[in-house]
């Protein structure tokens, strides 16, 4: 049997009384396309935030390819790369280029190798002509390529994608589409969070539908509106919302 | 280890890049020292324990300039990359936590040491002063770099706003090296009153003094005691600031 990319057991999470995630257990596959969906405050960050150590389980485990994420952070962290919702860059003295290179470095990748990387990443996304550039000089869809090309920096395996697309425009939300679609076709697993139901219906094999922290739903987009008698995704999702609420 | 470098190179290139912010005014203002104090007042103040009152204030001022500088170089970077978010950049890498910490720290000593090097040298010019125990007082720098480097951490993973690292430095750092001996020796205000009682208190007089041994040969304490001082600060701020990080305080939620 295949170890799965990543699998959370029994995962819950609070701040005081608040419940942010409520005994969560999903695996999700080598090479999956998945996406975790909710409405705001399902507990989508912290989930992703707790693979990657950011957040610390109540709680549960979460395996990475089968290593303990709080356990074995460091090995986890080779293997994963994550792209957040807010365009976190450290731009405080660094240009584009530099960015890439001292992520690389942080990643124990030696410095002509970083400074190739870079420049590869910097070809592939479009910003070779942005390199020397600050990232206030960057606008809103550079800083989203340069946040999603720092993610892969070191070549992970599995990719997690908070929001890629939210603020993005019709004409940026397609290419980066694009982008994700030819990622998973190298063999990248990933995992992303979305509020658009249409870009998780376009890219995920599965879905798994979070509300006040519980997974609600979980499979296929086309089968789980087969299941429920719908048309898309949008409004399985919107059933089990307001029956949830109900 | 590469991680770890590049870590460290940050810390380093952050406030190299940024010198005119960073290097240029506290050098200034410790030869802006040197020139009213020293060269100016100092002339009417005649020798100290056998030396002008140039050469005597010179080590409470290069020490001072290693503590603060040693301060907030990790103080606001931390806090920085934690009101940012980039802290996220190297809690996602494959570094540990300790090799995070001791980095952000490392830095914090460089930026110490190297302004405390061209107030060296600018005293040097000024006054002609030349170190009497150079290994002595190169350890003991060291030591007070670590230490104080160790405080900025521990503040800048504290504050929940820019003002803390400031008002620690105004309230806390200042006072502490101001009536710790910077500009006078306990001899000088023997009998003063609330003046010597405070610096006779004060940890930071025999960590001056300590230095100054180290530095001109004598003083009224001996180096080991205010070696002793800060290396058991060094080693206690250390500990904590690993122990922050282990937990994630500040840093997960």
């Amino acid at each position: 049997m295949h170890t799965p990319a990543i699998s959370i057991e029994h995962l819950r999470k609070t701040y005081g009384t608040l419940v942010a995630v409520d005994d969560l257990s999903l695996e999700i596959q080598r090479g999956e396309f998945f996406g975790l969906l909710g409405p705001n405050g399902a507990g989508k960050t912290t989930t992703i935030n707790a693979i990657v150590g950011l957040v610390k389980p109540t709680r549960g485990h979460i395996l990475v390819l089968g290593l303990d994420a709080v356990r074995d952070y460091r090995r986890v962290h080779r293997l994963v790369g994550i792209a957040f919702q807010e365009l976190i860059l450290d731009g405080s003295f660094l240009n584009v280029r530099e960015i890439l290179i001292y992520q690389a470095g942080y990643f124990g990748i030696p410095p002509r190798r970083a400074r190739a990387k870079a420049d590869e990443l910097l070809e592939r996304f479009g910003l070779w002509e942005k390199r020397s550039a600050k990232v206030q000089e960057l606008s809103g869809g550079q800083k989203r390529r340069l946040v999603l090309a720092k993610a892969l920096i070191h070549d992970p395996e599995v990719l997690i994608l908070d929001e890629p697309t939210a603020g993005a425009d019709v004409e940026m939300r397609l290419q980066l589409w694009e982008m994700l679609q030819d990622l998973h076709a190298q063999g990248k697993t990933i995992l992303l969070t979305t509020h658009y139901l249409e870009e998780a219906e376009r890219l995920c094999q599965r879905v798994g539908i979070l509300h006040q922290g519980r997974l609600v739903s979980l499979g296929p987009p086309e089968q789980l509106a087969r299941e429920r008698g719908q048309a898309h995704l949008e409004d399985v999702f919107l059933e089990l919302i307001r029956s949830e609420r109900s | 280890m590469i991680g770890f470098l590049t870590l460290l190179k940050r810390e380093i290139m952050r406030f190299l890049k940024d010198a005119i912010d960073t290097i240029a005014p506290p050098t200034i203002s410790v030869i802006l020292f040197l020139l009213i104090f020293g060269v100016g007042l100092g002339s009417r103040l005649g020798d100290v324990h056998g030396v002008p009152y140039i050469q005597f204030m010179t080590p409470g001022l290069l020490l001072l300039a290693i503590v603060r500088n040693a301060f907030l170089n990790p103080a606001y970077s931390l806090f920085q990359a934690r009101w940012y978010g980039n802290i996220a950049d190297f809690l996602v890498s494959p570094l540990s936590v300790e090799q995070i910490a001791l980095a952000i720290l490392l830095g914090g000593v460089a930026r110490g040491l190297v302004v405390g090097a061209l107030v060296l040298v600018a005293a040097w010019l000024l006054t002609g002063i030349t170190v009497a125990q150079p290994m002595w007082a190169l350890g003991y720098a060291l030591a007070v770099a670590v230490a104080f480097a160790g405080v900025g951490c521990i503040v800048g993973l504290w504050t929940r706003g820019w003002e803390g690292v400031g008002a620690i430095d105004t309230f806390v750092l200042d006072p502490l090296v101001m009536l710790g001996g910077v500009f006078y020796s306990l001899e000088m205000v023997r009998g003063v009153p609330l003046i010597e009682p405070l610096t006779a208190l004060n940890p930071f007089t025999y960590i001056t003094e300590g230095f100054r041994a180290a530095m001109l040969g004598e003083a009224e304490a001996h180096v080991l005691t205010g070696l002793v001082l800060t290396l058991a600060l060094g080693v206690i701020c250390v500990g904590v600031v690993i122990a922050l990080f282990r937990v994630g305080y500040h840093l997960k939620a």
